[in-house]
């Protein structure tokens, strides 16, 4: 039968065992240490590419605007009904503001034309039709 | 001709009577923003961090 004494637990015994153990420790603090830096180094530049607080700086309402869209998309709300009614909003919205200036321009080309016509000279000569339809 | 007098004379009252109220909630509405703009201003991460938390329960009451 074997005893405890015969068989040792792990690795080999005597002063080699403890030395291994502490190099392991060594190696293990050292990649912990390796790991912490790394994240450090990321985190700093995230908050660098992100640069919140300079974004708020220059765009206050946009940066809490983009922040709820973001929340909002989060939440779940992308495909529900609320979205739909709000992008038709913005679409007519937007349709509606392209279109103004074109119409105002056709305006203001017909106001034009009709202040033409108001300003030929009287003795300029009109075809106009009577009742009968004939020219006159 | 003493219509059009009348009217103007109304008009030119109304615009009078209005316009320091006008000018009155343009200045209150600039105050307004800047205070807003200042207080976002101050603290970034907090006002970022609470419209990303109202974005995502209006998104929650949208999606039932």
């Amino acid at each position: 039968m074997e005893t405890r004494e015969q068989r040792p637990p792990n690795g080999p015994r005597g002063n080699g065992g403890a030395h291994g153990l502490g190099e392991r420790l060594d190696k293990a603090s050292q990649a912990a240490g390796q790991t912490w830096s790394r994240a450090r180094d990321t985190y700093t530049d995230v908050r660098a590419a992100v640069d919140l607080p300079g974004r708020v700086d220059r765009h206050p309402y946009g940066t809490l605007a983009a922040a709820l869209g973001i929340g909002y998309v989060l939440g779940g709300g992308l495909f529900t009904a609320l979205t739909g009614r709000i992008v038709g909003l913005g679409l007519r919205v937007g349709l509606r503001l392209a279109v103004l200036p074109l119409i105002k321009d056709e305006i203001s080309d017909l106001a034009e034309m009709l202040g033409q016509g108001d300003e030929r000279a009287p003795g300029e000569a009109t075809v106009t039709r009577d009742d009968a339809g004939e020219r006159t | 001709m003493e219509m059009t007098h009348n009217i103007e004379d109304k008009a030119r009252e109304l615009r009078d009577r209005v316009k320091p109220q006008i000018e009155d909630a343009k200045r209150r509405l600039s105050s307004l923003n800047d205070s807003v703009t200042g207080y976002i201003k101050e603290n970034p991460g907090k006002c970022v961090l609470g419209a990303v938390a109202l974005g995502y329960l209006i998104g929650k009451i949208a999606r039932r």
